[in-house]
């Protein structure tokens, strides 16, 4: 593990030491730093805090939100609630598996997408709606999707 | 010098150009009469009034006239524009359907200043309550009658002196924001759009209970909300609203944000219990309620967002004045998300008791697409639905839940002819078994069950005796499950079941799904007569099933289709068809 | 600074109220974000700036209005209250130049809620 992350992690535990409770909220600052949860860091976590590292993943693989694997440098995250699926948001996540060639959780090979359904944005007055990063794109039809995606392959 | 403006709305269900037609008529009317640079005539985006002709509304003097014609022109320049009079027979009386009482300052002061909620009366109920002490804000609270808007319903107040009530110098404050009802964000537009009252709601129950330590647990997928609380919390601590000696009395307590991430399990006041204590979040067994032993084993009070927003206005201004609103059992306001195939989506206030019609049509303008409406869901994945001969039932906690839903957090989904309630009640079930700890068999094995049922109707290999399996498995899980997620789950399957067992029959007896959802029951075929030849189709389909060139048109081999589609939503000339 | 006390919030609320009449609100909640509220935030700014009009722009929350965002309320003296709805960077440019600077108001804009307020 390089000296730099390592770093970034001691950080983030001499932050949230003194609070009770502190491991999932440690957890989301090292996902915010890193992207994900890389294993050497849960490792390091599990040393420094004195916790078994299987405590770590029993927590880390219970919660939807924390990744195990880097995710791509644009995050695609297709809006599942019930006001987008009944607006057309599967067919959404069906183009977008078609053109970026991944299935859900996947990234693609360029490492440039990961593509994830999610269970609502709340931004249901603009269903169907999916978000790239943080930036939300709502009122969606099928043929929106591919200009999304050529717009952020564009900016890379 | 212009003394009136008049802002004309074509609300004719489809027309486009009535608006339009009108304002030009009004206007070579008004040249006429020489009262064109007096009046100010706006065409409106959108006026509030839906299905009722033209609309007119006239400002200053706030008079509406719906169904106008065009020969009321003359009339309306006369009587009302001169001379300020209203013509009885076109008057219009509308409604406001909805009273803003939690919503009240959202969209209307700036929630990153602290400075401008407290000019809107911020902060006023917390001094008034250190004032009062504890037993006095406690006894408001019961006695106006509020109900937690998380879902459950249980009375705060009692929650607040069963708390308040076990011995012990610990206690905490938790504020629910782990919004998790897909479809739902209430909480999320209060918390972005007036985090003090939120926080003010926290101070004043913490104070009531004798808490010193409050947590707002709110979904990490919320990063505004997240934000805008965060710089609340730290203004409010630089005016010495959050900390030491609050208001320069005995009281003290601090705030705290903790993160959900991503469990809808959450959402149930023992297993957001553990996940603040940082472990995995499952439920346990109450009793203990959390009451009695709640966060680190120490008494605890757990509220929603809506909830704790509702108490600084009811502390400033009395019980009495909030138990005027609502119904008998059901006081005050409700936020709602109403969503879905619904024209206006958007989030709503109204007093308990509004009726569902009054929600879906007057607010909510009736179905976006013209097309007829076919039910309401309400509580998301612990909810119902509700059909069209029921919607003039006044929502309230009692009414909703005699019709097999719930009222939830507040979501409320419109559904029209499109949507198949086989496929509606697959969508909640499946969301419940993804969101399932694992940790009971009712819920674990139960859910699952239930899920293979509802997959085998929507494809056409079901018999009759399944939907008394399904309704046999609901009732297992509804007894036995340990939380609310496992007890409620199939509450999406028995009320589609309940209202719409015909559909059920369709898919089961004549293998067709009638709103052409379950597309495994669906041929698809290419009409050639409408037809142009793009190809657009064979590139859009996965498995190469339509085969064909640009001369010759194309076809679908319905032996590789896997009927998923694809085709059918690309053809822009509607030449693929579903049966 | 010391702790507030009681009599500091109604000194804080008459510094507040005492500011300008005129004012205009931009919903800048995660919908309204979402539907481009910042680029009429800075577009309104900006326009605001060129035309030296001293009115008052304010960030605020979520009107409720979710399919008609971004939402723009508008107060100048001596002309109606109104909210524009679905509004895009040539609309703001436009409610500025228009309303604000010229007293009219925009055709096809304005949404009218009906909604009663409780104190």
């Amino acid at each position: 593990m390089d000296q730099a992350a390592l770093e970034t992690a001691r950080t983030i535990i001499e932050k949230w030491r003194p609070k009770k409770g502190n491991l999932i909220m440690i957890l989301h600052d090292v996902q915010d730093a890193f992207g994900y949860i890389p294993p050497d860091i849960a490792r390091y976590l599990a040393r420094t805090l004195h916790i078994p590292l299987a405590r770590i993943y029993e927590v880390l693989t219970f919660y939807h939100y924390f990744k195990l694997q880097p995710p791509g440098k644009y995050k695609i995250s297709v809006c599942m609630g019930t006001a987008c699926y009944l607006k057309g948001s599967p067919s959404l996540l069906q183009e977008l598996k078609n053109i970026l060639n991944v299935e859900e959780g996947q990234t693609t090979k360029d490492g440039m997408f990961y593509l994830e359904s999610v269970r609502c944005l709340g931004c249901c007055g603009l269903s169907p709606a999916l978000a790239v990063n943080e930036t939300v794109h709502g009122t969606l039809t099928k043929s929106d999707v591919i200009d999304i995606v050529s717009q952020y392959a564009k900016e890379a | 010098m212009i003394t009136k403006t008049v802002l004309i709305k074509d609300t004719t269900p489809g027309s486009t150009s009535g608006t339009k037609e009108f304002f030009d008529v009004f206007t070579a009317a008004l040249r006429e009469s020489k009262l064109a640079d007096e009046i100010r005539l706006v065409r409106a985006a959108d006026i509030g009034v839906y299905n009722h002709g033209i609309v007119l509304k006239i400002l200053p003097d706030n008079i509406t006239y719906a169904n106008v014609q065009h020969h009321d022109i003359k009339r309306i320049i006369g009587v009302t524009l001169k001379h300020g009079n209203p013509i009885k027979d076109l008057l219009y009386q509308p409604r406001a359907y909805q009273l803003r009482l939690v919503l009240k300052n959202c969209g209307r002061i700036d929630p990153e200043s602290i400075d401008d909620y407290i000019a809107h009366d911020g902060y006023r109920a917390l001094s008034a309550a250190l004032q009062a002490g504890p037993d006095t804000v406690i006894r408001e609270i019961t006695a106006s009658g509020l109900r937690g808007r998380g879902g459950g319903g249980f009375p705060t107040g009692l929650k607040w002196s069963m708390t308040r009530s076990t011995p012990g110098n610990e206690k905490y404050m938790i504020c629910n924001a782990d919004e998790g009802d897909p479809g739902a964000y209430m909480d999320r537009s209060v918390l972005e759009g007036d985090p003090h009252a939120v926080i003010e709601g926290m101070l004043i129950a913490g104070f009531a209970i004798g808490a010193s330590q409050g947590y707002f647990y709110i979904r990490a997928e919320y990063p505004l909300a997240i934000e805008r609380v965060q710089k609340a919390i730290d203004q409010a601590h630089a005016y010495g609203l959050v900390g030491e000696r609050i208001f320069g009395s005995d009281f003290s307590m601090d705030l705290e944000i903790r993160l959900g991430a991503g469990a809808f399990v959450c959402g149930e006041e023992t297993a957001l219990i553990a996940s603040i204590e940082g472990k995995r979040g499952t439920p346990s067994p109450r009793p203990p309620y959390p009451s009695v032993k709640g966060l680190w084993g120490k008494p605890t009070c757990i509220n929603n967002v809506e909830t704790l927003a509702n108490v600084p206005s009811i502390i400033r201004n009395g019980s009495a004045w909030f138990s005027r609103i609502g119904t008998e059992n059901s006081k005050g306001t409700k936020v709602f998300a109403v969503t879905g195939k619904v024209r206006n989506s958007g989030l709503i206030e109204v007093p308990m008791g509004t009726t569902l019609r009054d929600i879906v049509f007057e607010i909510g303008g009736g179905t976006a697409s013209g097309k007829r409406f076919k039910a309401v869901q309400t509580g998301g994945p612990s909810g119902g639905v509700i059909p069209e001969h029921l919607l003039d039932t006044p929502v309230d906690y009692d009414n909703l839940q005699k019709l097999g839903s719930i009222m939830g957090s507040g979501g409320m989904i419109v559904m029209d002819e499109d949507d198949c309630m086989v496929d509606i009640a697959k969508f909640y079930l499946k969301f419940c078994v993804d969101e399932s700890c694992g940790k009971c068999a009712p819920c674990r094995i139960g859910g699952y069950q239930m899920l293979n049922l509802l997959e085998n109707i929507s494809r056409g290999n079901a018999t009759l005796e399944d939907l008394e399996r399904l309704r046999l498995i609901a009732k297992a899980m509804q007894k036995a499950s340990l939380c609310g997620l496992g007890q409620t789950a199939a509450n999406p399957v028995l009320s589609t079941l309940r209202y719409f067992e015909d559909e059920y029959r369709e898919h089961i007896l004549n293998r067709r799904c009638p709103s052409k959802k379950c597309t495994a029951l669906l041929q698809f075929i290419i009409d050639r007569s409408r037809c142009k030849k793009c190809g657009l189709c064979a590139r859009s389909c996965p498995e190469k099933a339509i085969t064909g060139d640009k001369e010759h048109g194309y076809t679908i081999d319905t032996a590789r289709c896997i009927n998923c589609g694809m085709c059918f939503e690309t053809c822009k000339f509607g030449a693929v068809e579903r049966n | 600074m010391a702790a507030l006390t009681a009599d500091d919030l109604a000194a804080i609320a008459s510094r507040i109220h005492d500011q300008n009449a005129s004012w205009i609100r931009v919903g800048m909640s995660t919908c309204g974000i979402a539907a481009g509220a910042e680029r009429v935030y800075a577009a309104l700014e900006d326009e605001l700036q060129r035309q030296g009009a001293g009115v008052q722009l304010k960030k605020c929350g979520c009107l409720g209005m979710c399919a008609a965002e971004p939402l723009v309320e508008v107060n100048i003296a001596g002309m109606p209250r109104v909210i524009y709805c679905r509004v895009d960077e040539a609309c703001a440019r436009d409610i500025v130049r228009g309303h604000v600077c010229g007293g009219k108001l925009l055709q096809d804009y304005i949404i009218d809620m009906q909604s009663e307020d409780a104190s």
